[in-house]
């Protein structure tokens, strides 16, 4: 039995305030962390080093790589991958797999209900406004029956573990969630360079991503088709998440193209190949709603095909997700969950939600004023990380700023309790040392006609400045690979 | 498979086979000079007019010194340059970046791992001191890249694609080569007694196209004017010959377009057609007017090109 | 009594480059309902490119064109024919008592479902500063309230063209009180809305016989819901109520919805657009 105190974990340093994932408040190694700590300590910090250099290389090499837009030149960086892995229990993954189902049931059901009767509204359980001050509702989509019911074919649940030891929900993704490609390429890395640690373990794979995708959006295909034809669309390869886009196109075997690859004729859509235009039924996109069509939204989009929306209005082509779901990610929606899903389901939600104050309500917008020191403070509608402010962050002159803008336009903030995101022992390159960080995770929810799929895994985030809370890549952050282990 | 990407995939094979003539010319001409049995071909000037020429930028002042350390810039590394060869990788990976779901991840690393050593090579350490060993390592890469495209790739659509543009761009480099050693072979008259018919820059000029080893086995005899030319224009084995290229465009353009019908509008009837008129040539003909045969050749090269553009990538 | 209606509608774009490939979408065919009758659609054009017909993204008949081949100027023309039934904007029954109508606008149920008709658009937005006096006065009806708005709206603008165009937002139409159909009908639509009246932008024909205010050009309408009523037309730029002079095309939130002609064009460059329309009716 090595050493507990190896030497890679010589100079960890425990916060007993926070929740660590692999040490308990005593300091010793959870359960089934032991094994995998055991292994790990049989490698000098000096192995630590070559390995993850390897590993970066890997990556780099591979081009799994974002783009920086710097003043002079673009840099290509990779996004930062940490050789430590992150283990989820399977009672643990049961838990977030059946509530991260519930959660995409309901929204769904949400937007088929915003998008026709919009009982839950004139029932008075969410307010009006939530859809007439959004700008992520559609007209367009009134009264549309998208294939099999569905409009948020693809969900990204974000979910951090609390120091209570609960899982909560930060956010649901149900426009275009991006991230997924990590989660394999993760994976594939840490096997690169320590096999050896699978074998102590069992877990489930996250490679079949990309044909369960595959399967569900057959589900979905435009009435009357028989073999349909499935592809995926980029803004191109200057969009920071073209690998992505090119591994999903690759990995379920069907073509990549961007709007200028396409046409629409007599409302149906034809892709331009080497043997004249080939009937497209089902498009997987990864393009905002108002590029899509520059006939239907935003006329200067060079991105999108003329006359898609009238196809898709008109039943010929299936688009995942479906154009308008915008509405429903949107942060005020998120702080009435629990109710979307009692009033769909008829169930009380799996995973708790983060209590949010709406500074759209007079009581609560004075209890947040009052108290910008203790909240996080989010605009509703920006994602990526962006405008977001951590009370015991702030300085006093940055406090009275965020009071300023909050007063200003109240409907477009929510305040949430700073949540105590876990940590997780990570390596440190500038360092040469396993520190806590603080992590969250990305959970891929698909549905189809019946039929749903969880990506066993997801991304772990890692906020990888020393306190920072904020994991988004483009924000910093790195990632984990992710085991979630069979029942045994 | 969509239009645009096989566009970008054919193009992808024209920078590789480009970068590589490119590299292989500054490393041969510059190299072979130092040691070269007559004066002018020795000369520094000689050289780096040469080098212009090839490139498609012909200095046409002879009193004008050109700067050796400017000419292999542009060349290497100039940005500003269309064809520079750190151009023609950057185009390379780009047309691979676009077309990355139909090729394999080995191909796509290969490229990359050559872009990452293209774009991080010192451009200041090349033009001093680097010239042979990053021209060797270019026309290393390539070799790899030309190793995977046949190895790791389904021999279909996608490959015949990309085989017609490393052919097409093949006979294209080694056109240009030819016309300007011939130029060299011209200009190097007359020292040393040196005639044109057996001229040191016929070997360079095989050396250029890596076809020097295979030509002396076949021919037992030190290259002149005529056999080089037979050898690198007619000879459907050497593996470099425009008459291979025109064999290999010809079976990959089959691939697309399998029909054997009588269509004279198609790039496949076009195709056959520049090729047959080569199969039965005397290499007498085309040295009578040597420049005639250039320009037509990358006439209808160009034309085979702008056909294919027409047919199969119209977007 | 009804009219047979004749309307011809061209256009012709020019543009400073020449163009490799563009796309246009019509929205000008008029609409079938039940006080229009279409009879026949015929559109041309001069590069006799194929023409399709779609709708739009609110279920309107759209007509599309794709041009693949290098041009510099094309021209359209089209011409419709129908049947135009006569329209009596008072037949209807009105509530027993005011109150009951405006109580009945004020439900959640009844904003709910005219949210998009409710909604406060880019071109519909008031200004603060200079917020034009218009109050809804719960001691008359709910549509003479409305043909109160039709006719300040009328004197608080002045008809010119040339002033403001397909982009000018409110807060400039009222400074400077000036503007074209679209800006009277944004203005009235922007004061029903904010009054809790669901109202629409409507875009079509205006059959000129009479002398009014459309300049040979489309017009643009609106058309209030009143619960007592339905959807009834009103013409601010003109002070009119809607009747069988008018032809509708489509409706939306606003301008953006029912911008006759769009134009996806690959060139750089600017381009000149000419359009001109004229109905003619005849007594059936």
């Amino acid at each position: 039995m090595p050493n507990i105190e190896s030497q890679i974990f010589s100079s960890y340093q425990r916060n007993p305030l926070l929740h660590d994932e692999i040490f308990d408040q005593e300091g010793q190694v959870k359960a089934i962390y032991q094994k995998l700590f055991n292994l790990y300590g049989e490698h000098s910090i000096e192995d630590y080093i070559q390995l993850n250099n390897k590993a970066k290389s890997s990556f780099f090499n591979q081009g799994i790589t974002f783009q920086v837009y710097g003043k002079k030149e673009t840099q290509e960086k990779i996004f930062p991958f940490d050789l430590f892995p992150r283990i989820i229990d399977s009672q643990e993954w049961e838990t977030i797999e059946s509530g991260v189902i519930q959660r995409s049931r309901a929204l769904n059901l949400f937007l088929s209900d915003l998008y026709h009767e919009k009982k839950i509204i004139k029932q008075g359980v969410v307010p009006l406004e939530l859809i007439s001050s959004s700008a992520n509702y559609l007209h367009q989509m009134l009264g549309i029956d998208p294939p099999g019911g569905i409009y948020n074919h693809i969900s990204g649940t974000d979910i951090i573990k609390h120091n209570d030891g609960n899982w909560y929900v930060l956010e649901d993704n149900i426009r275009c969630p991006s991230g997924v490609s990590y989660v394999i390429c993760n994976r594939t890395a840490l096997k690169r360079a320590l096999f050896g640690v699978f074998n102590h373990y069992q877990t489930h794979t996250v490679t079949d991503y990309a044909e369960n995708l595959l399967d569900l959006l057959e589900t979905v295909k435009p009435h009357g088709v028989d073999q349909p034809n499935c592809i995926v669309i980029t803004p191109g390869m200057y969009n920071s998440a073209f690998y992505e886009h090119s591994y999903l196109a690759k990995t379920m075997g069907v073509e990549l193209v961007e709007g200028r690859d396409l046409f629409v004729e007599n409302d149906f859509v034809y892709m331009k190949t080497i043997k004249g235009p080939q009937r497209v039924d089902i498009i997987y996109r990864r393009i905002d709603d108002l590029f899509l069509d520059p006939l239907e939204f935003r006329e200067d989009s060079t991105l999108g095909v003329p006359g898609l929306f009238a196809a898709y209005k008109k039943g010929n082509v299936t688009l995942a997700n479906a154009p308008g779901t915008g509405v429903a990610d949107d942060k005020a929606v998120y702080t009435y969950m629990p109710e979307i899903i009692k009033y769909y389901l008829g169930e009380d939600p799996i995973l708790s939600n983060v209590y949010t104050y709406h500074c759209s309500r007079p009581q609560e917008l004075k209890y947040v004023l009052e108290n910008v020191d203790k909240l996080v403070i989010k605009p509703v509608d920006e994602a990526g990380g962006y405008g977001i402010s951590i009370g015991n962050k702030l300085t006093k002159k940055e406090i009275n700023e965020r009071k300023k803008q909050v007063k200003e336009d109240p409907r477009k903030y929510v305040a949430q309790p700073i949540m105590s995101l876990s940590v997780h022992p990570t390596y440190i390159d500038e360092n040469h040392s396993f520190e806590q960080r603080h992590v969250d995770l990305r959970t891929f929810t698909i549905l189809g006609k019946d039929k749903e799929f969880v990506l066993k895994g997801g991304l772990t985030r890692v906020a990888l400045q020393k306190g920072n809370l904020i994991v988004n890549s483009s924000q910093g952050g790195g990632s984990k690979d992710t085991w979630v282990l069979k029942n045994q | 498979m969509l239009s645009r990407v096989a566009d970008n995939l054919f193009w992808m094979g024209r920078y590789i086979e480009r970068s590589e003539h490119m590299a292989r010319y500054l490393n041969v001409n510059y190299f072979s000079s130092l040691d070269a049995p007559n004066q002018i071909s020795q000369s520094r000037q000689f050289v780096l007019k040469s080098i212009m020429f090839m490139a498609g930028e012909p200095e046409s002042d002879a009193e004008q010194k050109l700067k050796e350390e400017e000419v292999l810039f542009r060349i290497g590394f100039d940005t500003k340059y269309p064809s520079s060869i750190l151009n023609n990788v950057k185009n390379a990976r780009e047309n691979a970046n676009s077309a990355r779901d139909l090729i394999s991840t080995e191909l796509y690393e290969a490229i990359n791992k050559f872009y990452h050593f293209v774009s991080s090579y010192s451009a200041e350490a090349f033009v001093k001191n680097g010239l042979h060993d990053f021209t060797t390592h270019v026309t290393e890469m390539t070799a790899i890249l030309r190793g995977k495209i046949r190895g790791t790739l389904l021999h279909n659509e996608v490959y015949a694609i990309i085989m017609l543009g490393v052919n097409i761009e093949r006979a294209t480099q080694i056109i240009r080569i030819i016309n300007a050693k011939y130029h060299d072979a011209l200009k190097a008259q007359g020292s040393y007694g040196d005639k044109f018919s057996n001229s040191y820059e016929w070997s360079t000029l095989l050396k250029c196209a890596e076809s020097y080893d295979m030509m002396r086995r076949f021919y037992k005899k030190t290259p002149t004017s005529i056999s080089t030319l037979e050898f690198l224009i007619l000879n459907p084995n050497c593996p470099r010959s425009v008459m291979n290229c025109l064999n290999q465009v010809y079976n990959n353009i089959k691939v697309l377009d399998p029909d054997y019908r009588y269509n004279r509008t198609s790039t496949a009837f076009l195709v056959g057609r520049v090729r047959a008129e080569f199969q039965y040539k005397y290499i007498e003909e085309i040295e009578n007017d040597i420049q005639a045969f250039i320009s037509d050749i990358l006439d209808n090269l160009g034309e085979i090109s702008k056909k294919m553009q027409r047919e199969f990538f119209n977007y | 009594m009804a009219l047979d209606y004749s309307i011809n509608y061209k256009a012709e774009n020019d543009y400073q480059n020449s163009v490799d490939e563009a796309h246009w979408q019509f929205l000008i065919v008029p609409e079938q309902n039940s006080t229009q009758q279409l009879l026949s659609v015929d559109f041309r054009n001069s590069l006799g490119l194929e023409k399709s017909y779609s709708i739009n993204g609110f279920g309107f008949r759209t007509i599309r064109l794709h041009a693949t081949k290098k041009f510099g100027k094309i021209s359209f023309e089209a011409s419709f024919k129908l049947i135009k039934k006569d329209i009596n904007p008072f037949d209807f029954d009105a509530f027993p008592a005011v109150e009951e109508e405006y109580q009945y606008i004020k439900t959640l149920d009844f904003q709910v479902d005219f949210e998009p008709f409710l909604k406060t658009t880019r071109f519909t937005r008031l200004p603060e500063a200079h917020l034009p006096g218009f109050q809804l006065d719960q001691s008359i009806s709910l549509f003479e309230n409305l043909q109160q708005l039709n006719e300040w709206t009328f004197k608080f603008l002045n008809f010119e063209t040339g002033v403001t165009d397909v982009n000018t937002e409110l807060d400039e139409v009222i400074r400077n009180r000036k503007g074209v159909c679209q800006d009277f009908t944004h203005l009235f639509c922007a004061l029903a809305r904010q009054n809790g009246v669901p109202v629409r932008y409507v875009s079509g024909y205006l059959h000129q016989g009479n002398g009014y205010f459309g300049d040979s050009q489309m017009h643009a309408w609106a058309e209030a819901f009143m619960p007592s009523a339905g959807w009834i037309g009103f013409d601010p730029t003109n002070n009119l109520l809607v009747n069988s002079n008018y032809i509708k095309v489509s409706h939306g939130k606003d301008y953006r919805d029912c911008s006759p002609l769009k134009g996806v064009v690959y060139s750089e460059g600017a381009n000149e657009t000419k359009y001109s329309v004229e109905v003619s009716a005849q007594q059936q």
